[in-house]
């Protein structure tokens, strides 16, 4: 009973942690559908993440805020090496060269998605740049985020670490 | 005599009220036939808009400009654009169709909304006469994330031709045949063209591209192109 209670007191303190930083909880909402290519030309789709937490990040090259918090995916990532959590980056509506030039400036080791007519961008109904989007390893959508944010600390970390925490511990 | 003196005073009172729901604006005279109106964004009006303003004039098109967070002291927000007196905009619109010149009137993001809707209050012949070029617009009533976006009712817009400036380097540039589908559904007549490389706001940038700085000095060369291959009469 104790460890339920103090359970359902932490939930209470990551929600209301990650709406301060604007994550939006979302009830476990369907993910509309991911049809991108990465940058060798390779299709992919959500289902290429399943039983994973995915951080979906919509982005572009031109966007101050976006790479401004770029570095802080890529801290993320070597932060959870190992652990089961993606990053993706879908580049909103730009040509593959001008992702390219961008990503020969700056060293990135997550997969980066092209998105060049902006039918992604439509489907996922994103209407700022960068907005984010956290699903469970079901695939469901949990937080939303609009804007930036230092991805590797804070309440952002903590929001990662509680969709993980839903995973069996052999998974963790 | 009493009666007269009233009359007079009454008079007087109408014609000063008419001259104050003219929102204050920078007037560039020039003796073409042409007269472009410019309405800057919630942001306010940076200093390429007026040096674009003087270009236009130099080059003999009449440029009247207007700031409405500085004409009606309001917060620089998008949501202060939707309290921009629409009444006061009709007659700025009435106002520069008087002066017998074509008129073209250029809104920037969240200032279309009040240029349309005071559009929209003309009558259906002083609509006609009028065009309409909206860089980049903001007519979103809502857009959240993973729910379809919610346009404004700008109310009839029948007879309007509206030309559409979208910056390639925009989020809103995916959303563009949606926002056109929305003017037309008012009943404007609209085209629209992509301004390649160059994003919203380009002329105030904190941290602008090259090319951006070149294309803030040359923003008449690039809106007489547009006019010009619009062919908006």
């Amino acid at each position: 009973m104790k460890r339920l209670l103090m359970t359902c007191a932490m939930s209470l303190l990551l929600v209301a942690g990650a709406q301060a930083a604007g994550f939006e909880a979302r009830a476990s909402q369907p993910a509309p559908e991911l049809k991108a290519r990465d940058l060798s030309g390779a299709p992919r789709t959500l289902a290429d993440y399943r039983g994973k937490v995915v951080l979906l990040n919509f982005w572009a090259s031109w966007c101050p805020p976006c790479l401004r918090e770029m570095p802080s995916m890529e801290r993320l990532r070597v932060k959870m090496a190992g652990r089961p959590l993606t990053i993706v980056a879908l580049d909103s509506a730009e040509t593959p060269e001008e992702v390219k030039a961008y990503l020969s400036r700056m060293k990135l080791g997550f997969p980066i998605l092209l998105d060049p007519d902006g039918s992604n961008t439509r489907r996922w109904k994103v209407f700022a740049l960068p907005t984010t989007f956290l699903l469970d390893a079901e695939g469901r959508i949990r937080y939303v985020l609009t804007g930036p944010t230092e991805w590797d600390e804070g309440e952002a970390l903590r929001v990662i670490e509680s969709l993980l925490a839903e995973l069996p511990a052999r998974a963790r | 005599m009493r009666f007269f003196g009233f009359l007079l005073l009454g008079v007087w009172a109408c014609s000063s009220a008419a001259r104050a729901d003219m929102p204050d604006h920078l007037r560039f005279p020039a003796t073409g036939t042409q007269l472009l109106l410019w309405v800057a964004s919630e942001r306010g009006r940076a200093e390429p808009e007026l040096l674009a303003a003087k270009q236009l004039a130099a080059q003999g098109v009449e440029a009247w400009s207007l700031d409405p967070t500085s004409a009606y002291f309001l917060p620089q927000l998008p949501s202060s654009m939707d309290d921009v007196p629409v009444r006061d905009m009709a007659d700025w619109l009435r106002a520069a169709q008087a002066s017998g010149k074509r008129v073209a009137a250029v809104a920037v993001a969240r200032a279309a909304v009040p240029l349309l809707r005071a559009a929209a209050s003309l009558e259906p012949v002083e609509r006609q006469r009028l065009c309409v070029v909206l860089l980049y617009p903001n007519l979103y009533m809502t857009a959240e994330p993973l729910a379809a976006p919610d346009y404004l009712d700008l109310g009839t817009l029948a007879g309007l031709q509206v030309r559409v400036l979208q910056p390639r380097r925009s989020a809103a540039t995916p959303w563009l045949p949606g926002l056109l589908d929305h003017l037309a559904l008012h009943g404007a007549t609209v085209s629209a063209a992509v301004l390649e490389s160059l994003r919203e706001g380009y002329w105030a940038r904190e941290t602008p591209t090259e090319f951006e700085v070149a294309e803030s000095r040359r923003m008449d060369a690039m809106l007489l192109r547009e006019l010009n291959a619009w062919g908006c009469k």
